[in-house]
């Protein structure tokens, strides 16, 4: 990876942050609010594969854990692991067909969450599982099943400079 | 023989990612080690906060735009809610002198003291529940404000929650509504003690550790105890009755509060500068 992937990645991720401690806050259904952090591994995992899917996830996962209150780290744990398991049960399959990154993302959103809670209450988090939790997921994964497309090809974008669809198959755009 | 190898390389990484967030949670999780994790958070903060105060003036208004669209109905709710409110207090400031004796009568025979004298730091919200997980609000005083953590935050009718990290310029107040958050608190004639406990976000708070038998009614007011050693002082409105069962058998009634404070209404808050007794 280049110096210059790396510092457009961190761009994308800072980017997705600011969007998100702000706009993203202020949107709410039911209590709940979208969690764009999680949407970073996703896409990642669709466009690149499992290992920049991993990378990502715990790069947004701790830039979120800085500016969260709950434990740190968690995020990041829960980020590699997204972006690592969209990332290898996707492979190709998800090209050409643009409603299938929604299903992905909507799917993995809802995966995400709710094993962020799970985790959360076994490190002594227990009101993390509690009666908003069906709001969070259906608010984050909705939102996030919406925006996987627009994100997949941002991605592209910043690290290959090409929002094409092929990125994973090509020999140029295989790897960050 | 390239694609096996990347394989193993793929999963060389996760584990590694993996390892490194489990040592970075027990880190954060360890009493003795978690000032490495709060030391870093709050450099995180210092830096992102003026970026993000800046975003926020230029996307406020858009964000408000699709909060009033999708809570349109909402909107108007609350808005009834609020010309009912000011008729209420237009009549309250018409006896509230008469009020404010008795306040300070009844205060006086508790021998409670007077939170006035306290000094208090006001602050602006800047951010409110920035995880869907955690009941927070994010202000816009820290360290330099003379706001340490531990420092109770009342405002809007009542307690509203506990600092839980200063930064240099701002700082996160856990509320009460937080699951984590539990606060000592007395009521009643003879004076009964109990707990204030928050279930996370949405979830009504309970009072724990009453016994079956003891007076109490709905919409009664709990007040800080101030114990000896106890987070808060004596004395601030915590929360009120909402709901009160006695389950046969049961070792303590089960009694749901609200708080005092309306804490969807939380523009501005005090900081309390007290500290614990120890």
């Amino acid at each position: 990876m280049t110096p210059r992937r790396v510092l457009r990645i961190l761009l994308v991720v800072l980017l997705v942050l600011l969007v998100q401690s702000t706009l993203g806050l202020d949107v709410r259904l039911a209590g709940a609010h979208p969690d764009l952090m999680l949407l970073l591994p996703i896409a990642a995992g669709l466009a690149f594969g499992p290992e920049e899917g991993a990378l990502m996830g715990f790069v947004a996962g701790m830039a979120s854990d800085l500016l969260l209150p709950t434990p740190f780290g968690l995020s990041a744990l829960v980020g590699c692991l997204i972006g690592f398991g969209v990332g290898s049960t996707t492979g190709r399959i998800t090209e050409g067909i643009w409603w299938l990154k929604s299903l992905v993302a909507l799917a993995a959103s809802a995966v995400a969450v709710m094993l962020y809670a799970v985790l959360g209450a076994v490190l002594g988090q227990e009101q993390f599982l509690n009666d908003g939790l069906v709001a969070v997921v259906v608010v984050v994964s909705v939102v996030n099943a919406v925006l996987a497309p627009a994100a997949v090809r941002m991605l592209r974008w910043a690290v290959v400079g090409s929002g094409a669809d092929d990125t994973r198959s090509s020999p140029a755009g295989a790897r960050w | 023989m390239a694609k096996p190898r990347r394989s193993r390389r793929t999963l060389t990484t996760l584990i590694v990612l993996i390892l490194v967030s489990v040592t970075v949670i027990s880190i954060d999780t360890s009493g003795r080690t978690h000032s490495i994790t709060s030391g870093l958070r709050s450099a995180a903060n210092d830096i992102f906060s003026p970026l993000r105060a800046g975003v926020n003036d230029v996307l406020e208004p858009i964000g408000n735009f699709f909060a009033g669209a999708v809570h349109y109905g909402s909107v108007v709710q609350e808005n009834h809610k609020l010309q009912a409110e000011l008729g209420r207090l237009r009549q309250q400031v018409v006896t509230q002198p008469f009020e404010e004796r008795q306040l300070r009568q009844v205060l006086a025979l508790q021998h409670l003291p007077f939170l006035g004298q306290i000094p208090t730091v006001t602050a602006e919200t800047l951010a409110v529940d920035a995880s869907n997980f955690a009941a927070t609000i994010q202000i816009n005083k820290g360290r330099s404000d003379g706001v340490q953590v531990g420092m109770p935050v009342v405002g809007s009718g009542g307690l509203v929650g506990q600092i839980v990290q200063a930064n240099h310029g701002s700082s996160t107040v856990r509320l009460l509504t937080d699951g984590q958050s539990k606060v000592g608190v007395t009521f009643g004639n003879p004076p009964q003690q109990s707990t204030v406990d928050g279930q996370g976000p949405g979830d009504p708070m309970t009072a724990d550790f009453i016994a079956p038998g003891t007076p109490i009614h709905l919409q009664q007011v709990m007040y800080t105890n101030g114990l000896q050693g106890g987070e808060f002082p004596q004395g601030i409105p915590v929360a009120f009755v909402t709901s009160v069962h006695t389950l046969a058998g049961a070792s303590q009634i089960s009694v749901q509060v609200q708080p005092m404070a309306n804490l969807n209404q939380l523009t501005y808050v005090d900081v309390v500068q007290w500290y614990p007794t120890p």
